[in-house]
């Protein structure tokens, strides 16, 4: 769980990154680890290299969360997800 | 197998539910759950010897999308944030409405035709307050909560859904507006 993720994340250098709904589609995953740590700016651009197309066909719409709580890629420009932070990729939400 | 299981993220692994959060204080409860959502108990949540009138609203699953027949939904969530905003969205609700409780259930997973897939309760003095509250709490979870539909298609396409591209009636928004 998630007490086990963050530890191996922080031994081998990786943060956790969730993917949800559209998000989950184009990458054809739910849950990933990479290279920590890194500038929140350079997260899309990392994104858009492993999954071509994804910026502009999911990203653009989506929110960003680091350890439970919304960043924004611009107002929080200075932000690096550290080894073993957890972020998700929130698209526009649909329950009810 | 036993990969796939140990790479299941928490929150998409059914055992790891219900997810609940209960403030006493304000008597608020909220549920994400894989189980059958029970109406008797949002409401006995919410009841109240303060309270007049007791609002409950069912979100059920419906057989068509547009004309398209739909063979079921299916939620995902995270938690970590879904529960967050539940509880933001009920503190504003009593706040606003003075409300006696309000209880927010969301099910998980595979939703059947016709089952509940969202159940709200609320509870206030008076019903002006009451219905106001139940349907401003219903809006602001489609509009907020961190929670994902997936419409799955008798005709075996499957589609995820936005609740900012459609309004209250179902009508899709323009772009634009």
């Amino acid at each position: 769980m998630a007490s086990s993720n963050i530890s191996s994340d922080s031994q081998t250098g990786t943060f956790t990154i969730h993917y949800f709904a559209t998000a989950s589609q184009y990458t054809t995953k739910n849950t990933e680890r990479l290279p920590a740590p890194l500038q929140l700016t350079q997260l899309f651009p990392l994104l858009e290299e492993r999954y071509p197309g994804i910026r502009e066909k999911v990203l653009v719409s989506c929110g960003i969360s680091l350890e439970g709580e919304y960043v924004d890629i611009e107002e929080d420009a200075t932000t690096v997800i550290q080894a073993g932070n957890e972020v998700a990729i929130i698209p526009p939400v649909s329950s009810g | 197998m036993t990969t796939e299981q140990s790479s299941l993220p928490a929150h998409l692994d059914p055992k790891t539910y219900p997810r609940t959060h209960h403030d006493p204080t304000q008597n608020i409860h909220l549920k994400l759950t894989y189980s059958p959502l029970d109406a008797n108990t949002s409401l006995a949540q919410t009841s109240s010897p303060e309270a007049g009138a007791n609002v409950l609203f069912l979100g059920t699953t419906r057989d068509t999308f547009e004309g398209r027949a739909v063979s079921q939904l299916s939620y995902t969530c995270y938690p970590p944030l879904a529960l967050k905003t539940l509880t933001a969205i009920a503190k504003e609700a009593i706040k606003t409405h003075n409300l006696k409780g309000v209880s927010i259930s969301h099910r998980m997973g595979i939703v059947p035709i016709g089952e509940a897939s969202i159940a709200i309760a609320v509870s206030a003095g008076h019903r002006g307050a009451a219905w106001r509250a139940g349907e401003e709490v219903l809006e602001a979870c489609k509009e907020k909560a961190e929670i994902w539909k997936r419409e799955e298609f008798v005709d075996g396409g499957m589609e995820w859904r936005a609740n900012a591209d459609r309004d209250a009636e179902g009508k899709l928004i323009p772009e634009d507006s």
